[in-house]
């Protein structure tokens, strides 16, 4: 008995050697470039995770319409994995180790956020998944040595710098400065930069405080914000709050030489809920139409992307469209330059950078942040987001007070 | 002055957030529903008055009666369709049938009207009261003027016709109120379409003063929870004090401890009152 039962397990394991050996080539050929994106479609989060979608989709559409990414002597095309996490930063997480294990992505784009990539890339560091971060921009998203996350934003100070730099040039009355943030990551860590940038310039910080995610009034706030008389007021947040709180703001009249939010004010949708409220207000961001990059990639130039996404979505494009499109890119080239889709060579071909984007020239710091071009600097002007900074793309003269 | 002033706007917020909370108070009080449907039909009266005033040019707050009588028919069908057929179930079950309803109009919103933040932008802007360095925002002021006046009406409405005292006696005694000849049904069906009546009415205040979104709907049902348990379920006075109550707590917790802790120290009042009174501040004397 025990003869056959052992004569019958050697039989189902040559089996089963031999099935691999025949069936080997069928299941390790490569047919797609698979990529994992956990996004927040719904929840709070849902009109920044839908723009980012936009981005990815528009990429996809155009690589595959050229028949795909050079892989060697091969063309493969694109195939993007979404999965909803609701804005929900732990579901991200798990989301994104499903995507590894289960669904076998070849690649990883990161959650919406300073918070959720943070909290994600410990999956992609633990299965050694290149990693590519299209919104986040908080140093502190980078400090912990992983090796496989490369976002496509500046730090934070390179946005806040180049603005208190402005502020002290062109508003010589500028001396005190309020600064009130959303207590989340990106916001917040936002907001100290501001502070950090205010004080070296001896920009006197009158006020610094947070306000709760979610929180439906900011009257008192301002209110307390008015009493110290600031110069220039710095509002970090979403486009939720800035509408709320721009609103607020000119309820109670408050207004100094220099309002900046940001993020908001260079969506469309925040000048359509605050009217004329939206003028003079300055904000900065890492990409804007405006831009005059010639590329290497698919799309050429950033004035082509432009043309593309208005064709394909009849809007234009802005930074977090644009940064969605710019991580696909940004993989593409990898892949291509490294002739593979070997983990480790793209990751390697990461490392070296120097890309060629319509989103700018792209090279990343040890840590992982992109430290390779100058974010634009923004004003919205008669409705309209025009630049200010820097000088190549720079449309318009920088304008005091506020209606 | 600073006081004052934080005093003014605890008032003004307070009496949006009583709007926000009263259709939602009666439905729980009389129904024993606990609506989760509540702030995603405010946001729909929010929108129904964002398209009035973009597409047709109709005020907000002229627009509350048809965004109220659209809720009213929804809400109507709604509970005759749908929630009367498990009405008498646990509680739990109605709030869950609610909870999947409020998925479903969420998620239909958000493809009808995506998830981009609007607010209504009043041209010319209603302007700004000046009392010496006391400043009024007039929609705020208008908002929640109009606010007191809805309660109000809905007080009256209870105390004053035949359909208000069935809906109280049948909050009081159901089966009493059906061997009286009372409809409970059609009662129920009337209570939570009022109900729906007033997230109408408080989502076209709301569309002049808060970004809207599909998403910030529980937002809003979150308030009307605390001001509900904080003034007393049912009762439309309970739900004035509660509202104002809170937009007062939230105001000055932002003067004493900063913003980040304005809500917190609402709630830790909230959990430290339902310690000593847990029916709210009127949620004994209910409608009688």
């Amino acid at each position: 008995m025990r003869a056959r039962i052992e004569q019958l397990l050697r039989r189902t394991l040559h089996g089963l050697v031999l099935a691999t050996a025949v069936f080997s080539p069928l299941v390790i050929a490569q047919e797609s470039v698979v990529v994992g994106a956990p996004l927040p479609l719904t929840g709070p989060l849902s009109p920044e995770g839908t723009k980012l979608q936009r981005g990815y989709d528009l990429w996809v559409e155009e690589v595959n319409k050229a028949g795909g990414i050079t892989v060697g002597s091969k063309k493969l095309p694109v195939k993007i994995v979404y999965y909803d996490y609701q804005s929900n930063t732990p579901k991200a997480v798990q989301l994104a180790e499903k995507l590894v294990t289960d669904d076998k992505v070849d690649f990883l784009f990161s959650p919406f956020g300073s918070g959720a990539t943070k909290a994600a890339s410990a999956v992609s560091e633990k299965y050694g998944i290149p990693t590519l971060a299209p919104t986040a921009s908080s140093v502190e998203v980078y400090d912990r040595g992983y090796k496989n996350l490369f976002g496509t934003f500046t730090p934070n100070d390179s946005l806040t710098e180049p603005l208190a730099d402005l502020v002290k040039a062109d508003a010589k009355e500028v001396k005190r400065v309020a600064i009130l943030s959303r207590n989340d990551l990106y916001p917040l860590a936002l907001g100290q930069d501001f502070e950090k940038s205010a004080k070296k310039r001896g920009i006197e910080v009158v006020y610094f405080d947070k306000y709760p995610i979610g929180a439906l009034d900011h009257a008192s706030a301002i209110t307390q914000l008015r009493a110290t008389k600031p110069d220039w007021i710095v509002i970090t947040g979403y486009i939720n709050d800035l509408i709320l709180i721009r609103k607020q703001l000119g309820d109670q009249k408050v207004k100094p030489a220099v309002l900046t939010m940001i993020n908001g004010p260079v969506y469309q949708e925040f000048v359509d809920a605050t009217g004329a409220l939206s003028n003079n207000v300055t904000t900065a961001t890492w990409w804007h139409p405006a831009a005059r990059y010639t590329s290497e990639d698919l799309f050429k130039s950033s004035e082509n992307y432009t043309s593309l996404f208005k064709t394909k979505y009849k809007d234009d494009p802005d930074f977090t469209n644009a940064t969605g499109s710019a991580v696909g890119v940004l993989l593409q080239l990898a892949i291509e330059r490294a002739g593979t889709i070997d983990r480790d060579k793209v990751r390697a071909a990461l490392v070296a950078g120097n890309f060629k984007t319509f989103f700018g020239p792209l090279s990343f710091s040890p840590e992982g942040y992109a430290n390779s071009y100058v974010p634009p600097i923004i004003q919205v002007q008669n409705g309209k987001s025009v630049v200010l900074y820097p000088k190549d793309i720079k449309n318009a003269d920088f304008r005091l007070g506020l209606d | 002055m600073l006081s004052l002033q934080i005093l003014i706007n605890g008032i003004l917020l307070g009496g949006l957030y009583s709007c926000i909370a009263v259709g939602f108070s009666l439905v729980w009080g009389v129904l024993n529903i606990i609506n989760i449907l509540h702030g995603s039909m405010m946001i729909l009266g929010a929108y129904t008055a964002f398209f009035a005033y973009s597409q047709l040019g109709i005020h907000p707050f002229a627009f509350i009666p048809i965004a109220g009588v659209v809720l009213f028919i929804f809400g109507y069908g709604l509970q005759a369709g749908i929630i009367n057929r498990v009405m008498g179930a646990p509680v739990l079950i109605t709030l869950t049938l609610t909870f999947g309803l409020n998925l479903m109009l969420d998620n239909a919103m958000l493809v009808a009207f995506k998830a981009d933040y609007r607010k209504v932008t009043l041209d010319p802007p209603l302007g700004i009261l000046e009392l010496g360095s006391l400043l009024i925002p007039i929609d705020r002021l208008y908002a929640m003027l109009l606010a007191l006046v809805l309660v109000g009406c809905l007080y009256a409405i209870l105390r004053a016709t035949k359909i208000g005292r069935a809906i109280v006696a049948v909050r009081m005694d159901r089966d009493a109120a059906a061997l009286m000849g009372v409809e409970v049904k059609q009662i129920y069906a009337v209570t939570f379409a009022t109900g729906a009546f007033m997230a109408g009415a408080a989502g076209c205040l709301m569309s002049v003063i808060f970004p809207i979104s599909p998403l910030t709907s529980n937002a809003f049902l979150g308030k009307a929870f605390v001001i509900c348990v904080l003034g007393g379920l049912g009762s439309m006075p309970g739900v004035m004090i509660g509202g104002i109550l809170l937009g007062l707590l939230e105001s000055f917790g932002t003067l004493w401890l900063g913003p980040d802790f304005s809500t917190t120290i609402a709630f830790v009042v909230l959990l430290t009152l339902l310690m000593f009174r847990p029916t709210g501040l009127l949620g004994k004397r209910g409608f009688e």
